[in-house]
């Protein structure tokens, strides 16, 4: 018995580890997101509050750190966030996927500030045996800038959506903003389908291009709502742009009411309803007027009989 | 069915029928007393309906979560009661079942009562009455509402035609017979009458045409209670959202239909005179029936609360325990035992087939129905499919208030008043027909 509970509980491992590395590599990582870094130093301050936060929004599926005591899920276990193997992710990689979740993973991109996810990702890093702490990559520093805006141009040949972020120096300079994530989305029945794509980074000239899908219904015209807007507006802000475009297909909006169902209107009232209660009126109401017809002729039958 | 002697039939002759039959319609005795008794209770509960008119809704006890109550479960019951009609005088008369004669009209005078009010009383369940011609003009096919008013007045129809068609007979008696009643009835007799002297032709052309209303009523009466269980059964609530409930109302229509037949049966025996008609043997078999439909009735129950009963879904599961051993418990198990159990349990010995047990029996099956009615429409209403916080007691607990109350005894009253002057006008007992089944000749002047 005992012999079959560790056979089990190894497949499931082995199951686990298999499918969490398949997994893993479904995750991508934007290049543009890794780049980022923890801005905050590793001070013991910024570490207990990190493992505070950590204690009520990631303990409950991933168990403490280092110990691999996570929510055995299926199929996919969470990762022991402690473990060398995590660890070796970049930051940025870190913090895109809490921003981003997946799969069971859930997204925190507005449930945690962007400061708590850093603390977070500082106390993470209180684990790290190599303290390859901060293996300098180049980060985007912008220049001061307000009055920020997002411009579109819209491409409709191929279908291309360029927006380009950019502000306004202190000088009266307008320059591009690099490294910005931008979110590019389109307006649905309910929400916004999302048309980003997984690395909306602005680049050197403050760009991101977009390809708009090819299958995205419009109304009958093809217009779309565009909406554009900076991810994480701890940058600047809120700001977004919207943009009515005939990218999309033209297509015809079919109304579910203008078919027949037994909702709606009585004009679209189901063929074998209407026959039933039409039919059984007619047939019950012809028979009590035949009857009435047949009282009328009681009197004469007395006559004739006379 | 016709394990019983005869009845003594030697003594009864064609002039003692019409004048044991005939004499209640002259004497009036004690009568103006009661029309006037049910006239003061209508008018005073007419001003109760006209502070909720005035008003509005407001003043009943019904709000968001109680949008059905008193009146519906009245609706509910009067159409119950109405389908004893087709019970008694179509379905066992197609059956060719003698006993039946005597009462027949009773059962045809209660359907048409009962039905006629039935409708009033959703009437007075809107808050706008004047909107009811919506229902026809902007009213959807797929709704069971639409279909309601159409078999309530198909059935108030029929029900009227076979009232007066098997009176034909009677009536032109009546003609004749009736000297000294005011104009407007020997008007009313005589126009009724359709110039009736019973020649065979006429017999057979009045008898092929009842026979057309008794089939064709059995689909209307079937459909009638079916189309009201449909009010109920097409929305998705719990305790409602069932398929059985066409037949499970129109097997309690029976049970409640019989009751309201045996009561007014024995009254009308009674300050009638009508001994010799309404004997002990029709009492005898109704009381029979009675078990047959009770019977009927228990196994629906059993299937309607057995069955969610065993699977226990969450919302069922409230329902169940609410209506089993919770707030409704005293209402639903005196409802299910004084107005189904203990009655078939006493019913099987025949001492309690006599007259006044099976009144007083019948009396408790008919105050079971109703309260069966109030359970089926009330408790499902209080458990909303959304949890709302936060809301007004009285949105939690409903109670009738006095003008429900009032309004509810005034389609009482009215439906009475109905039955009062049919059987005032009209002879209480087919006279023709009762001198046919005992093999007696008679003429009818022109």
């Amino acid at each position: 018995m005992k012999n079959a509970i560790k056979i089990i509980a190894c497949l499931f491992l082995v199951f686990t580890f298999t499918t969490a590395v398949v997994k893993a590599e479904e995750w991508s990582v934007p290049a543009s997101a890794k780049k980022k870094q923890n801005p905050y130093e590793a001070s013991t301050k910024n570490i207990s509050s990190g493992k505070k936060i950590y204690n009520i929004n990631c303990k409950s599926c991933h168990g403490d750190a280092t110990l691999g005591n996570m929510l055995p899920l299926q199929p996919v276990a969470p990762s022991d966030l402690g473990s060398q193997a995590f660890l070796i992710q970049t930051d940025g990689e870190i913090y895109y996927k809490v921003n981003k979740g997946n799969g069971a993973m859930p997204t925190f991109e507005k449930t945690l500030s962007d400061e708590d996810k850093w603390m977070v990702i500082t106390y993470l890093r209180s684990f790290d045996q190599n303290k390859k702490a901060s293996k300098k990559i180049a980060e985007v520093i912008n220049p001061e800038v307000n009055d920020v805006r997002i411009l579109l141009d819209i491409n409709k040949e191929d279908k291309r959506i360029i927006a380009n972020l950019s502000g306004l120096t202190k000088k009266g300079d307008r320059v591009a903003l690099q490294g910005i994530e931008l979110s590019i989305k389109v307006k649905r029945s309910f929400g916004y389908l999302d048309i980003s794509g997984d690395d909306a980074y602005t680049n050197e000239k403050g760009e991101v291009n977009v390809q708009f899908p090819e299958d995205l219904p419009g109304d009958r015209e093809g217009h779309v709502d565009l909406l554009v807007k900076v991810t994480d507006d701890a940058y600047y802000g809120e700001v977004n742009v919207d943009r009515i475009a005939s990218l999309g297909l033209p297509t015809d909006p079919v109304n579910p009411l203008d078919e027949r169902a037994m909702w709606g209107t009585r004009a679209n009232a189901p063929i074998w309803i209407v026959l039933s209660y039409v039919g059984g009126v007619i047939s019950i109401w012809g028979v009590i007027f035949l009857v009435l017809f047949q009282l009328m002729k009681l009197p004469k039958l007395a006559k004739t009989e006379e | 069915m016709n394990d019983l002697p005869k009845q003594k039939e030697t003594t009864l002759s064609f002039e003692k029928i019409k004048e044991d039959i005939l004499r209640p319609m002259q004497n009036h005795k004690g009568l103006e007393l009661w029309i006037a008794f049910l006239i003061t209770v209508i008018s005073v509960c007419a001003w109760a309906y006209y502070v909720q008119l005035r008003d509005g809704l407001g003043v009943t006890g019904m709000r968001d979560y109680v949008s059905w109550g008193l009146y519906i479960a009245n609706f509910v019951f009067f159409v119950a009661v109405s389908l004893v009609g087709m019970l008694i005088s179509s379905i066992l008369g197609l059956l060719r079942i003698e006993w039946i004669t005597p009462i027949s009209r009773i059962a045809e005078i209660i359907a048409v009562a009962f039905v006629a009010v039935a409708g009033l009383v959703i009437i007075m369940d809107m808050g706008r009455p004047d909107r009811v011609v919506n229902v026809l003009i902007h009213g959807r096919f797929q709704s069971p509402i639409l279909w309601d008013i159409t078999v309530v007045t198909t059935y108030l129809v029929i029900s009227v035609l076979l009232l007066i068609l098997p009176m034909i007979p009677d009536l032109a008696i009546c003609k004749n017979e009736l000297k000294k009643t005011s104009p407007v009835l020997k008007k009313l007799y005589n126009i009724l009458s359709f110039g009736y002297i019973n020649t065979p032709s006429q017999h057979k052309h009045l008898h092929k045409m009842i026979r057309t209303l008794m089939v064709i009523i059995v689909p209307v009466g079937l459909a009638i209670h079916t189309v009201t269980s449909w009010l109920f059964a097409a929305t998705l609530r719990n305790g409602w959202d069932t398929t059985i409930f066409g037949p499970y109302f129109v097997a309690g229509a029976f049970v409640a239909g019989s009751a309201a037949l045996v009561v007014a049966m024995y009254f009308f025996r009674v300050s009638y005179k009508l001994q010799d008609y309404i004997t002990d043997l029709q009492f005898d078999k109704m009381g029979k029936l009675m078990v047959a439909v009770c019977l009927v009735y228990l196994y629906f129950n059993l299937n309607e609360f057995l069955v969610p009963g065993y699977k226990m879904k969450t919302g069922d599961d409230i329902h169940l325990k609410e209506l089993f051993t919770g707030h409704w418990a005293i209402m639903f198990w005196s409802s299910q035992l004084l107005g189904n159990i203990i009655p078939v349990m006493l019913l099987v010995t025949k001492k309690f087939r006599k007259p006044l047990p099976l009144m007083i029996i019948s009396l408790f099956i008919l105050a079971g129905a109703w309260i069966k009615r109030y359970v089926i429409v009330i408790p499902t209403l209080l458990h909303p499919h959304l949890p709302i916080q936060n809301v007004p007691d009285n949105f939690v607990h409903y109670y009738p208030s006095a003008i429900e109350i009032s309004v509810t005894v005034l389609s009482f009253a009215l439906a009475l008043l109905i039955i009062t002057v049919l059987s005032k006008i009209f002879p209480i007992v087919p006279i023709c027909e009762t001198a046919d089944n005992n093999g007696i000749d008679y003429k009818i002047d022109a």
